[in-house]
């Protein structure tokens, strides 16, 4: 990696007996959108925070822009702008001036640019933060994140309670931070919005990292299910003996598929019969977990949530 | 850094009116009473003036028929340090630990500023804040103590008002260390309420039962007022353990609130 703005080196932090993160390693590279991904609890929070030196590594070592948070943290948070999880803010203020107290702890905040972010979210700056919806609080946290043009993005959860159209606002801004070359850290739990808006992509479960991997890769291991209904019983023989058909149900005139990789060899098959319809699902982060632990024989490779949809 | 301080003004200036109005309604009624009581208790004095001396020390206080005594003893010693010691404890227990339980603090410190920037904004707001309620129990005094010939020299009203701000300080500064060392309000809270009514009734009491009078020293509240708030001016000793006590427990807080992690 050319120039690494983020480095984390067997980085670990436990709290006394509930878990934090163990042993991660990692690097993102300058101008990458970097997606930090895994189910709730699996230490996604905890890693950012010691970024903010919010809480301390118990050993390992992490640095941004090349400084030691713990102790060069001030120049650190300088450069970076990060929006948290679990957004709390000053509720008797107003949004205005919530963001020019936040201004005024940075360098480099133009206020045509804080009315512009906040013009394109359509958020009204000028009401009670206490007044404001879920969404509405959201977009305060993104401005303040935005607003002095940092150099490294650190954004936990950032689309939660956001509605789709504000989400699609939310994926134009990033769009053009990528093209201003700034670097992007962003934790989720969910696959779809990495997969559109990431370049590489650190799995965590359970505080240890899985994977990481490009989206490519990423997307080709991803598990799919693809419904397929035919003109007449499902030919459900055929499918199953495709390599990449990792499971194959037939339901009336519908097969039920759970695939792997690439869909090419389905979708020719397919073709052989009348297809009726055909229905996609998007893969779930399980569906994720399961390409990577299911099939290598690690832990066991239950599936409670393709139970659930073949029966519904 | 300016933002900080302006937050942290603005976050005392909410609670210091409604303080602010208690110490002077607080300031208005005893004003309001002196003269009955200074008309009985001038009554009562001759009756313990005639009273054996062993006997006259025990039930004999402060002189309720003078300004001063009745001051002392009705606004400084009780009312006074009553109201002024919620604020503070109440300031000093929110500063870090109220905006760590809310959630706030976590976003305020990703921002470029130091925790001990942090310290220093919200110390020098509840400092502010502590002088500023002082101002208005010496206005209140000057203003409803004349009407009712409860009148004391200005100087010593500003000397006992002064202590008062300190007094606050000192145990304010104390919850303010235990919620920067902790980061729990409520326990802050009460180390700070309780240590200030142990303390109290050590100064109070201890005079009659010999085993609590070596503890006397410790007790915040013998350097308020000894040897007599509105009488002697200011005591360079008082006002520097009172002082002491605040800047150990900033120094506590500081030092504390740099070591560990933030909950969240």
């Amino acid at each position: 990696m050319t120039n690494p703005i983020i480095e984390a080196s067997a980085l670990t932090k436990r709290y006394g007996s509930a878990r934090g993160v163990e042993d991660l390693s990692f690097e993102v590279g300058e101008g990458e959108v970097f997606g930090f991904l895994g189910p709730n609890g699996a230490g996604k929070t905890t890693t950012i925070r010691t970024m903010l030196d919010v809480i301390r590594p118990t050993s390992g070592t992490l640095r941004i822009f090349g400084l030691d948070p713990r102790t060069d943290g001030v120049r650190v948070r300088d450069r970076a702008g990060y929006l948290p999880g679990e957004l709390a803010l000053y509720e008797r203020l107003t949004g205005s001036d919530y963001v020019r107290t936040f201004a005024s702890l940075r360098h480099g905040v133009a206020w045509p640019y804080v009315e512009d972010l906040a013009d394109r979210l359509s958020l009204d700056l000028s009401r009670k933060i206490a007044d404001l919806s879920h969404g509405n609080k959201q977009k305060i946290g993104l401005v303040q994140a935005f607003m002095h043009r940092p150099d490294l993005l650190i954004l936990d959860e950032p689309t939660q309670g956001l509605d789709p159209l504000v989400q699609q606002t939310f994926y134009a801004l990033l769009e053009q931070q990528r093209e201003r070359g700034v670097t992007v850290f962003l934790s989720s739990h969910v696959m779809p919005e990495v997969e559109r808006v990431c370049d590489r992509v650190a799995i965590v479960r359970e505080g240890r990292l899985v994977a990481v991997e490009d989206i490519g890769e990423l997307k080709a291991r991803a598990r799919r299910r693809l419904d397929l209904h035919f003109d007449g019983p499902a030919p459900t023989e055929a499918f199953a003996r495709l390599p990449s058909v990792r499971r194959a149900e037939p339901n009336g005139d519908a097969l039920m598929l759970t695939v792997e990789g690439p869909l090419d060899a389905v979708i020719k098959e397919a073709a052989r019969f009348t297809v009726v319809n055909v229905e996609t699902r998007e893969p779930s982060l399980e569906d994720l977990f399961l390409a990577y632990f299911g099939a290598d024989g690690g832990p066991p490779a239950s599936d409670p949530s393709s139970r659930s949809e073949t029966t519904s | 850094m300016s933002g900080l301080l302006t937050k942290a003004v603005r976050d005392q200036r909410r609670g210091l009116v409604g303080w602010g109005i208690a110490v002077a309604a607080v300031v208005a009624m005893y004003a309001a009473f002196f003269p009955s009581i200074a008309k009985s208790a001038a009554d009562l004095q001759r009756y313990i003036d005639n009273l054996p001396e062993a006997i006259r020390n025990i039930v004999a206080g402060e002189d309720y028929s003078t300004p001063i005594g009745y001051l002392e003893s009705e606004f400084f010693n009780t009312m006074g340090p009553l109201v002024v010691l919620i604020f503070a404890i109440g300031a000093g227990s929110r500063a870090i630990a109220g905006e760590e339980e809310s959630g706030t603090l976590d976003l305020l410190l990703s921002t470029p500023v130091r925790r001990a920037q942090v310290l220093v904004t919200k110390a020098a707001a509840i400092v502010g804040s502590a002088a500023a309620l002082a101002v208005v129990a010496a206005v209140s005094i000057a203003l409803f103590g004349p009407p009712f010939d409860l009148t004391v020299p200005i100087g010593n009203v500003l000397a006992a008002c002064s202590m008062l701000a300190l007094l606050g300080l000192a145990f304010g500064g104390v919850s303010f260390a235990v919620g920067a060392a902790t980061g729990r309000r409520t326990f802050a809270n009460a180390v700070g309420g309780g240590l200030a009514v142990v303390t109290f009734i050590v100064h109070a009491v201890g005079p009659t039962v010999d085993w609590l009078r070596p503890l006397r020293p410790f007790s915040p509240f013998r350097w308020y007022q000894d040897p007599g708030l509105l009488t002697g001016g200011l005591h360079a000793r008082n006002v520097l353990v009172l002082v002491g006590i605040a800047v150990v427990s900033f120094a506590v807080a500081r030092i504390a609130f740099d070591r560990r992690d933030l909950s969240s």
